[in-house]
């Protein structure tokens, strides 16, 4: 953060020359017109002061900050394209309007207004975050003011430079809020265990009791009273289950793993009927990194495609020997690297493929095209989840009469929380 | 059980520091069996110099001595005592402390607690009595098949016909198949070997077992749960291997190993799996579903060996 600042005190620091500068060689520009004593030696000056004027001009629209320059009356004396465009107001109606009333449409100068604060110490101003509401959305904005002197030593100009901190921001936030829950989680799921050994115990002699009344003395009543407290215990127990369901992530196994050898080692292990006469092509790319996973899980997700795959291999197969036509099945496995920092892994199969009406619902719980009982339907909304939890993307396509399924898992595990 | 009613009963010492689970326990047990308890380890250990027990079943995090270590030392102490851990915490955390101290059997602490699990694990425990999926069925509510798959075809169709009866009859089959998939090629194709140790058969080739090479299939129900057994006479598992194959899947090490992903799989996908073996004679996996979902909680790690 210290060094964002000083980065960017230097650069602003830069630009005030810059301006400087530029608004002599201006002055300069227009004297020479006005004495308008034409050489050939003037006219290669004037020239060259054009050509500086314009590459200043060039930069100063280049700068992805908002810059905005103002007089003592807060009136704007110049802007950048990008302040323009991010007010929504073409320059030449900015010029000469009140800071305030282009940027945050105030009548009056803000409370706390920074450039204030510069007129009048002459130093550098900041406020950290001002908020504007641009098309139904509220961004956040960091200023900065800096003086710029005259001759004389007095302040002519203040120079706004205006940063957009809403992404910043809004990563912050989402930093503080995943720490949160992931502090929660830890501690759920620490609490969680503890109960459980307090609750078993609970609920192991209410059906003692329950369950040999006689031994203990009590009546109909108490039995029934004590059905209560068993189904208490159960539910507090689910409840501490779905806790530590939510707070699992952290328990996590996380290795560097050879994501080629996984899939040869578990599309080696799966055992299904037909597999024999189906073809097997490999095409995974050599000196692939070694990926950040949970081995165990994503062996759940190949096992899962690839047994859907050949389900759906087996289908077509029934399907093409019912109307007589010939068919092999066929399963492609790839993984190659993507970009920078991803794998991607593919499974393909030209089975009997996904129907374009259930395309969009395959990854839903539940949702299975198999007959009940044949598969839960779980497969794939799994398969999505430990994905997602792996910070990677699983889709589906069609390409060329295959159905394909990619998975993308970065090499190095970002943990979704 | 039969033991007991005429002879003397086992003796059980229970340790554990949370007193209301030492009682239910005893509460339980002291109907078939003499029952002692200890709020930890030293204290057991003085019971036991005073008195012979059967079996002793430990919680496993107390004060001073630790579950896996006072069983450690129990079982150094009296040759052919039987131990096992009872915990309310997630037994896959110590599948590693059980391999290093060969404890093979772990109870899960379930809300409600399964005392009729405990019975079977006790009973087998204590009788050497292990072998038979009926063991762990409700002997009066009990349904129970039992088929013998002498070729690959076989196995086959005798895998479609469960896992189709348990559809047609619960509506699930849960991860049956897939299981079944996974043990049964293993029993047809894997346990068979020649004489210098390599596989007898090629794996999903048609293969007719030589008669001595059968595997016997039980598949059963009672009111709360569904289940098979898978018995081959040829499989070479010892609890040993068993633990150190779970444990390197359960630690993420031994995903390029060859073998033990199914056992890991199985246990993963099955509510229970149980492993009986008798050295060099057989081999029994049990693999039980409840119906409903109030004894998921954690795996158990269930494995006897005679």
């Amino acid at each position: 953060m210290n060094l964002l600042f000083t980065a960017g005190f230097v650069f602003v620091t830069a630009i005030v020359v810059l301006l400087v500068l530029y608004s002599r060689l201006q002055k300069k520009v227009e004297q020479l017109k006005q004495f308008h004593t034409y050489t050939e030696r003037d006219v290669t000056f004037s020239d060259q002061i054009i050509i500086s004027k314009r590459e200043l001009e060039t930069v100063f629209d280049a700068i992805s900050e908002l810059i905005c320059i103002i007089d003592k009356n807060y009136r704007i004396v110049r802007v950048n394209k990008n302040y323009a465009v991010s007010v929504g107001i073409p320059i030449r109606s900015i010029l000469n309007k009140h800071c305030y009333q282009v940027f945050k449409n105030r009548s009056r100068i803000c409370d706390k207004c920074p450039a204030k604060e510069t007129f009048k110490t002459a130093n550098v101003a900041t406020q950290k975050t001002v908020s504007y509401r641009c098309n139904d959305e509220v961004r956040y904005y960091e200023l900065q003011t800096f003086p710029v002197f005259d001759e004389t030593g007095g302040i002519i100009r203040v120079i706004e430079r205006i940063r957009d901190v809403t992404e910043e921001k809004r990563f912050f936030e989402q930093l503080v809020r995943s720490e949160k829950l992931a502090s929660i989680g830890i501690m759920t799921s620490g609490v969680a265990h503890e109960m459980n050994n307090p609750l078993s115990g609970i609920s192991g002699i209410a059906v003692n009791l329950l369950q040999m009344p006689e031994k203990y003395g009590f009546n109909e009543k108490a039995v029934s009273r004590i059905t209560m407290i068993a189904d208490l215990a159960s539910r507090a127990t689910r409840i501490m289950n779905d806790l530590l369901h939510l707070s699992r992530k952290h328990d996590q196994a996380n290795i560097k793993v050879n994501i080629n050898t996984l899939l040869v080692k578990t599309v080696n292990a799966i055992h299904l009927e037909g597999i024999t006469e189906t073809e097997y092509q490999y095409d995974l790319e050599n000196s692939l990194q070694p990926i950040d996973c949970d081995p165990s899980k994503i062996q759940q997700v190949i096992v899962n495609l690839v047994t859907n795959a050949l389900q759906a291999i087996q289908e077509e197969k029934s399907r093409c020997e019912s109307i007589g036509k010939e068919y092999k099945g066929l399963l492609q496995i790839s993984s190659c690297r993507q970009k920078e920092k991803t794998v991607l892994i593919t499974v393909s199969d030209n089975g009997i493929g996904v129907p374009e009406k259930n395309s969009s619902r395959i990854f839903d719980p539940f949702f299975s095209t198999r007959p009940t009982g044949q598969g839960t339907g779980l497969g794939l909304s799994i398969s999505h989840k430990i994905i997602e939890e792996h910070g990677g993307k699983i889709f589906f396509e069609r390409i060329d009469g295959l159905t394909r399924f990619s998975i993308k898992l970065p090499i190095e595990r970002k943990y979704n929380v | 059980m039969e033991k007991m009613s005429e002879k003397q009963p086992f003796r059980i010492l229970v340790v554990d520091d949370e007193k209301a689970i030492r009682m239910m326990l005893l509460d339980y047990l002291e109907n078939k069996y003499e029952v002692d308890t200890a709020e930890n380890g030293k204290a057991a250990l003085e019971l036991l110099e005073s008195k012979k027990f059967d079996l002793v079943i430990s919680d496993i995090n107390m004060p001073g001595i630790n579950g896996p270590e006072l069983l450690f030392k129990i079982r150094s102490l009296y040759k052919g005592i039987k131990t096992a851990l009872i915990t309310a915490y997630n037994i896959d955390d110590y599948i590693r402390i059980a391999k290093d101290y060969c404890i093979t059997n772990i109870i899960p602490k379930t809300v409600p607690f399964n005392f009729l699990e405990l019975d079977s694990i006790i009973n087998g425990l204590l009788t050497s009595n292990i072998f038979g999926l009926s063991r762990y069925l409700s002997e009066n509510q009990m349904v129970l098949e039992k088929s013998l798959i002498c070729s690959s075809k076989d196995g086959r169709e005798l895998r479609e016909s469960i896992v189709e009866n348990f559809e047609t009859k619960f509506g699930t089959s849960g991860d049956m198949k897939l299981i079944l998939d996974e043990i049964i090629t293993n029993a047809i194709y894997h346990a068979p070997v020649l004489e210098d140790g390599t596989e007898k058969y090629q794996e999903f080739s048609d293969i007719t077992l030589e008669p001595d090479e059968y595997i016997q299939i039980e598949y059963g129900y009672d009111k709360e749960k569904y289940g098979v057994s898978i018995t081959d006479y040829k499989g070479r598992l010892t609890k040993e291997t068993v633990l150190y194959k779970i444990d390197r899947q359960i630690a993420g090490e031994g995903l390029l190993d060859d073998s033990g992903r199914g056992i890991h799989m199985s246990r993963l996908f099955a509510d229970r799996m149980i492993i009986n073996i008798e050295s060099n004679k057989r081999t029994e996996v049990i693999l039980i579903n409840y119906f409903s979902n109030r004894y998921r909680g954690y795996k158990p790690l269930y494995i006897n060996e005679l």
